[in-house]
């Protein structure tokens, strides 16, 4: 199960994520996203709460950070060791703003 | 509800049924209720108009028969003593005109030459005659005082016969001789036919006569021959100053005694008093009224009853009203009227029960019509009874059919509608509206909302069955897209049974349904192997032909010599060109050089391939990443080499390895990936995979598993010994 949070501040977005992003919660993620972007700056997640991340869950981060290239910017912060892990398996360390 | 013999015990007919009989019941007792308290009301009031009714009767009548009797009684009375005063005085009128024409006879003696007489003739019995009696010691034929009064024979015969009243009349000598005119002739005479004599001068109407010294009237006597109550008047004949007759008649009582005899009717008759308050003539037999001559006769003004006594003084002075007197016990109504003559009263006499009787008959009368008609309401009033009691069940029985029909009219669609829904099976019947179910009512309403839910349940039944039916064609066809896709890696193994100098297996183990993860291995040439394994993002159709997309892009390439990064490189330019829906791939790709054992390999962001070279056991190669396939354009990917001796072993997996998750929600994790591989690192490459898929299920056990499960795993011998 995947918990969002979000938070707005102006034109910066805060998504708190909680659970596990895979194949079956990063549709939600997705649909949430595509209605929450516009106008966003800054989009930051926090990754703190969040136990796993499947290549689904990839996906999505990925979509929004090209979103993000266009419109602004984009990081990833308390990303633990297991998603680290998986970011730098991926290649995703070389794309993600990882604080 | 229960059902007991075919009825069904609280079923809604039942209740309605029950409803209406209590209706009906209630309905009865009020009409019963009033019904008996009206009758009851009817008979109380018949009954005291019954009763007001019989007081007045008896009042009216009472009240109308006593001026009906004092008016009838007292004038009656009245005219019987007036009657019977004719009687006396008729004969007091003869009495009186003898005496004035003997009197006449004697004052103008001298003028009569002495007259023949006779003594009584047996032939002369019967018819009226004069004869003569006398006293013993009287010779008649001495007698110049009867000689001279025979005179007066023609005289007393032609008064005799002129009247029908008097019984005889006769002249008394003051020497005791006696002149008599009657038709009795026979009487005094003896059984030897000699004359009978008669102490003349001794009979009571004599001596009274003489003694009064005018007109009077005996008491009544018994005759001295016939022994009849007798009356008789009599008058004293005087001549300068001296006796010389007593004239007189008498009558025979036995008509008047006759007369009062025949008054008698029930309950009522006449008596006469005389002035001694005794009962002279009474029909009666016993009692105070009874007639009585002798001495032993009681005064009615002496006998203790004041009322009677004060009644009796009044009639024989004046004519009484009706007066009513208790005497002995029993009520009479009396009227009394004076016989002036003789100083009597006639009395007339009626028993007050007798006045009752037309009350009484009529009451009796009136009861009995009373009765007949009571009889006959009561008989009416049974037959409304019956009527009552038999309308009251022909209600009841109509109630209870009419109950029934109405419950059943309520019930039977009810019944029907659920032996309908019961009967219902299969997704193609429906509840049909039905033309018995059209009550107007909630029947009506709810079989409606049966209908539309029963179509509405159909459709959907229906829907699902598409949906369903679409969805087993696409099981079929992702299953038959899953078995395309799994043919597509080579799967026949050994797969290079003719290399000695290297050995390479791989497995493909779907999770629930079509994934995107591959594995694939081909000889570029006769030295040179290529290995390749990937996971595609996601899951399903999109993964799968993405996965196909890749495979055959990675392998076109790899086939065309470039090198491993290049292949890369060449594949995410040619994805990243048509790739909207943001789908990546890693993958691992490695060109085996089966000469020298050399592998040149590039990594897009794949799992680190785990690597046992020689004796030793499996460890993981962290070589370096570059980003995954399709996320980036014009990525470049750094290679790498890795020399394998002969014997070594690379092991290529996917994410589905380490990250098969138990019910806990553990991960299998690389730790016990390499643990698994390193118990028997010199196994078959077959046996290592099994071994690895054995401790994943092992570790996942009945939890679901959601990732597909890759391995590939190569053997390297060494370089094939050149023939």
């Amino acid at each position: 199960m995947l918990n969002i949070e979000k938070t707005i501040d102006a034109s910066e977005l805060t998504i708190t994520l909680a659970g596990r992003l895979d194949t079956t919660t990063a549709p939600e993620l997705e649909k949430q996203l595509n209605a929450a972007l516009d106008g966003i700056t800054a989009l930051t997640f926090d990754m703190a709460a969040l136990e796993y991340i499947s290549s689904a869950g990839l996906r999505v981060l990925l979509s929004a950070q090209k979103i993000m290239n266009r419109q602004g910017k984009m990081k990833v912060l308390h990303v633990n060791e297991t998603i680290l892990e998986i970011f730098e398996v991926t290649g995703f360390t070389d794309i993600l703003t990882i604080e | 509800m229960r059902i007991i013999r075919g009825i069904k015990i609280g079923g809604l007919q039942q209740k309605i049924f029950v409803l209406m009989l209590i209706f009906i019941i209630a309905l009865i007792g009020v009409y019963a209720m009033v019904t008996v308290h009206q009758q009851k009301n009817l008979a109380s009031v018949v009954q005291e108009a019954n009763v007001e009714q019989q007081a007045a009767i008896t009042a009216v009548s009472e009240e109308t028969m006593k001026t009906v009797l004092e008016m009838s009684m007292s004038r009656s009375t009245a005219l019987q003593a007036y009657i019977a005063n004719d009687l006396f005085s008729d004969v007091r009128t003869d009495v009186l005109t003898m005496q004035a024409f003997a009197e006449e006879l004697f004052a103008h003696a001298e003028l009569f030459s002495p007259h023949p007489f006779s003594p009584p003739l047996a032939e002369n019995d019967g018819v009226p005659s004069v004869y003569v009696l006398h006293e013993p010691d009287v010779d008649p034929q001495d007698s110049e005082l009867l000689k001279l009064t025979a005179n007066m024979s023609e005289i007393l015969l032609a008064r005799f016969t002129a009247s029908s009243k008097l019984s005889g009349c006769f002249v008394g000598t003051a020497d005791g001789n006696l002149l008599v005119v009657n038709n009795r002739s026979g009487v005094c005479l003896s059984p030897d036919g000699s004359p009978l004599t008669l102490d003349v001068r001794h009979r009571p109407w004599y001596w009274q006569a003489v003694d009064a010294g005018e007109l009077t009237f005996t008491g009544i006597e018994i005759d001295s021959y016939t022994g009849i109550a007798t009356l008789e008047c009599a008058a004293p004949v005087y001549h300068e100053g001296e006796l010389v007759a007593v004239v007189g008649a008498d009558i025979f009582l036995t008509s008047i005694s006759e007369y009062i005899q025949d008054t008698a009717s029930e309950g009522s008759f006449l008596c006469v008093i005389n002035e001694d308050g005794h009962v002279i003539f009474s029909p009666q037999r016993t009692g105070v009224f009874k007639a009585e001559l002798t001495d032993q006769a009681l005064d009615l003004r002496a006998i203790g009853n004041k009322e009677l006594a004060r009644f009796v003084t009044l009639a024989l002075r004046e004519r009484t009203p009706l007066t009513c007197i208790e005497i002995e016990g029993t009520e009479y109504y009396l009227t009394g009227a004076p016989m002036e003559t003789l100083g009597w009263a006639v009395i007339s006499v009626v028993d007050k029960e007798i006045t009752n009787q037309p009350a009484t008959m009529m009451l009796s009368q009136y009861e009995k019509i009373n009765s007949e008609a009571r009889s006959a309401y009561q008989s009416g009033a049974k037959q409304s009874e019956r009527t009552i009691v038999l309308s009251t069940v022909a209600i009841l029985v109509l109630a209870c059919a009419s109950a029934l029909f109405v419950a059943d009219r309520v019930v039977k669609p009810l019944e029907r509608m659920t032996m309908r829904i019961n009967a219902l099976s299969g997704s193609g019947q429906a509840f049909e509206m039905e033309d018995a179910y059209r009550t107007n009512d909630e029947i009506e309403i709810l079989a409606e909302s049966f209908a539309s839910l029963s179509k509405r349940t159909r459709d959907y039944i229906t829907q699902i069955t598409e949906i369903t039916a679409e969805k087993e064609r696409i099981g079929t066809e992702l299953a038959l897209a899953t078995r395309i896709q799994a043919d597509m890696l080579p799967n026949i193994f050994p797969a290079f049974p003719e290399r000695p100098d290297f050995d390479v297996y791989a497995t493909m183990t779907p999770a629930k349904e079509v994934g995107g993860d591959f594995y694939d291995f081909f000889l570029i040439d006769e030295t040179h192997l290529g290995l390749v394994i990937a996971d595609v993002s996601g899951k399903g159709i999109p993964a799968a032909l993405f996965m196909m997309v890749s495979k055959i892009l990675v392998q076109n390439y790899a086939m065309t010599g470039r090198s491993p990064a290049q292949v890369l490189e060449a594949v995410n330019k040619q994805i990243c060109a048509n790739n909207r829906e943001q789908m990546f791939v890693t993958v691992w790709f490695g060109i085996l050089d089966t000469l020298t054992g050399k592998i040149t390999a590039a990594n897009a962001g794949h799992e680190y391939p785990a690597v046992m070279q020689g004796g030793g056991g499996f460890e993981l190669l962290k070589d370096k990443h570059g980003l995954v396939i399709g996320a980036m354009e014009g990525l470049k990917y750094t290679e790498y080499e890795l020399t394998l001796k002969p014997g070594s072993k690379l092991f290529l997996y996917t994410d589905g390895v380490p990250e098969a998750t138990n019910a806990q929600n553990e991960l299998f994790g690389k730790e016990r990936m390499l643990n698994t591989l390193n118990e028997e690192p010199q196994a078959s490459t077959d046996a290592l995979l099994r071994r690895v898929r054995e401790a994943v299920d092992d570790f996942v056990f009945d939890a679901e598993r959601f990732d597909d499960l890759t391995m590939l795993c190569l053997q390297y011998n060494g370089p094939m010994q050149q023939a």
